[in-house]
């Protein structure tokens, strides 16, 4: 019964010492990379000037191996805090949405890259581990 | 009814490892999904295309040509930062809030670069930095 009892205790001067609040914030750096867009990019076939149209300005231009490369990117931050009088823990996830799209010298699209880490970013308050 | 000495014992316990452990804050950000030598393991120089990377490991972060080729980076960060304020033990008995402070912050930012020909074959690969990963340690001298 003491056990109980003790155990009661326990959980209640946790609760009342360690109990405070918890916030979530985001940050995004950029526009949503629409997929609908990047699936109208046809290879062989879509010019420099329709990909300007369907996804605008690239955020950075590369000349590599001899090809116009355009770079769309956008940055998806997720914190997650768990706020406790004594000790408080935070995790900041940060992933990235990346498009590479590889025109030749004619202008036409030749390939067409896309990664969506973003899609399962999540929100996270454990700081340990993975 | 009072509870025994040896009842008490637990609430003591768990209030004087919250004290102990008072004012502590740990944080951790993570940019991208850190890449390890086992993630990078199936990439066979002379053999491996950049397609076959990017199909295992998505976009790399930047691609950048070089004189002996192309160049494309992935970058990653995990940063572990820790802080334990002492201060606190002071509170209930002080006027004035006083603060000792100690705290560490490991930043453990690394890259994952690829040269590749002009054919798009992987031809070096290398991390950049070979980091261990930083722990979460407070104790900053």
């Amino acid at each position: 019964m003491s056990f109980f009892k003790s155990l009661a205790g326990i959980i209640i001067v946790s609760s009342l010492i360690m109990a405070q609040g918890c916030a979530f914030s985001r940050g995004t750096l950029g526009e949503d990379i629409k997929s609908e867009s990047v699936a109208a990019i046809m290879k062989t076939t879509t010019t420099k000037a329709e990909v300007l149209s369907l996804l605008g300005a690239p955020d950075r231009l590369l000349q590599v191996n001899g090809r116009d490369v355009f770079q769309y990117y956008r940055y998806d931050a997720k914190v997650g805090s768990l706020l406790l009088i004594l000790i408080n823990f935070s995790r900041v996830s940060i992933k990235g949405d990346d498009l590479f799209v590889i025109l030749n010298s004619e202008g036409i699209v030749e390939d067409v890259i896309l990664s969506k880490r973003t899609d399962g970013l999540e929100f996270r308050f454990w700081p340990f581990g993975e | 009814m009072k509870l025994s000495l040896s009842g008490l014992c637990p609430i003591f316990l768990s209030t004087v490892m919250g004290v102990t452990f008072v004012g502590c804050n740990v944080v951790r950000i993570t940019l991208n999904t850190p890449l390890t030598p086992n993630d990078v393991a199936f990439i066979v120089p002379g053999q491996t295309t950049l397609a076959d990377v990017i199909t295992k490991l998505g976009t790399p972060d930047s691609i950048t040509e070089s004189y002996t080729g192309v160049v494309a980076t992935y970058r990653f960060l995990d940063t572990k930062y820790s802080r334990i304020n002492f201060g606190w033990l002071l509170k209930p008995f002080s006027p004035v809030d006083t603060d000792l402070i100690i705290s560490r912050t490991g930043l453990g930012t690394d890259a994952f670069e690829l040269l590749c020909d002009s054919n798009w074959v992987v031809t070096h690969q290398s991390f950049l930095r070979h980091l261990s990963g930083p722990r979460f340690n407070p104790y900053p001298f």
